[in-house]
């Protein structure tokens, strides 16, 4: 890949070619005239959105979010937990499990066959 | 009241439309000139023009004061012209009509005339990406790293292009150039 100088009259021609001419009036006024108002909706960034819900009037209480997510959390672990049974309950439903249907699985023959697991 | 482009831009993303028409004002001559100098077509220029300012106005929130607001908008017309470029190739053979010497004689102009417009033909014909960095070299005077950054790309890059462009005008103008040397 050479580098030469360019030709002295191609240097030239490039530069008057290229250079800046002035626009018309008329040119510049179509297009100031096509950006007037109404303008299209400003593409906002994802921070941003709590100054735009401001700026509507639509503020989140950030407290009360907190609040209401805390409660939900809460809820979904009494849910998880099982703390709403009786305290005495609580492990009823796996202690019957374990005495009868794990016994049956592992120990108990096969009704037709008769074999064992 | 501070005017500058950084201090509008901050106005306009908060909504301004009174900045962005100052913007608008200030930067649209500029931006069309350039457009048309890259495009060679002076309805595409003003669409550009038009589309780069209403991405201004739509992206002003996003802007970040990284780079020189000029430079970010001519970034945007640049990409815009390459974009068209790329979808419908346009050659204007009428670039260098008007441009007239006015020492020489009649006979030297009217021979200056017809070399400037091969060469306004062989610039036309040059890929999208080697005629912009021509045009930003030599018509805005822009340093390679200023050309680099506008294209998005790497100092060296452009120096290839602008090495690829010169062989191929020299190539496209074999015969003007022999004439030149002959004479």
């Amino acid at each position: 890949m050479t580098n030469e100088p360019l030709p002295h009259f191609l240097d030239g021609a490039l530069r008057r070619i290229t250079q800046e001419k002035p626009v018309e009036q008329a040119a510049i006024n179509r297009v100031l005239a096509r950006l007037s108002p109404p303008l299209p909706r400003q593409k906002t960034p994802l921070w941003q959105m709590p100054s735009v819900l401001l700026n509507w009037e639509f503020a989140p209480a950030w407290p009360r979010m907190v609040a209401l997510a805390a409660c939900a959390v809460l809820g979904f672990y009494v849910g998880i937990a099982g703390l709403d049974r009786r305290f005495d309950q609580i492990d009823a439903r796996f202690a019957s499990a374990s005495r009868a249907d794990l016994g049956s699985i592992v120990f108990e023959p096969e009704s037709l066959t008769g074999a064992r697991p | 009241m501070d005017d500058s482009d950084e201090a509008l831009m901050a106005r306009v993303a908060r909504g301004d439309e009174v900045a962005y028409r100052l913007l608008s004002r200030r930067h649209v001559p500029a931006m069309l000139g350039l457009a048309r100098r890259i495009l060679g077509n002076a309805a595409d220029a003003e669409d550009v023009a038009q589309e780069a300012m209403l991405r201004v106005w739509t992206h002003a929130p996003r802007w970040q004061p990284l780079a020189a607001f000029r430079t970010w908008l001519t970034r945007i017309v640049v990409n815009l012209c390459l974009d068209r470029k790329r979808r419908a190739p346009w050659v204007d053979l009428d670039a260098a009509g008007d441009i007239v010497d006015p020492t020489p004689d009649a006979g030297e102009q009217a021979e200056q005339s017809e070399r400037v417009r091969l060469v306004a033909q062989a610039t036309a014909e040059l890929p999208a990406r080697q005629r912009t960095a021509i045009v930003l070299t030599y018509g805005d005077g822009m340093s390679n790293a200023q050309v680099a950054e506008i294209l998005d790309t790497t100092v060296s890059a452009v120096e290839t292009l602008l090495v690829r462009a010169k062989q191929n005008l020299r190539r496209a103008l074999e015969s003007v150039i022999d004439k030149d040397k002959a004479g």
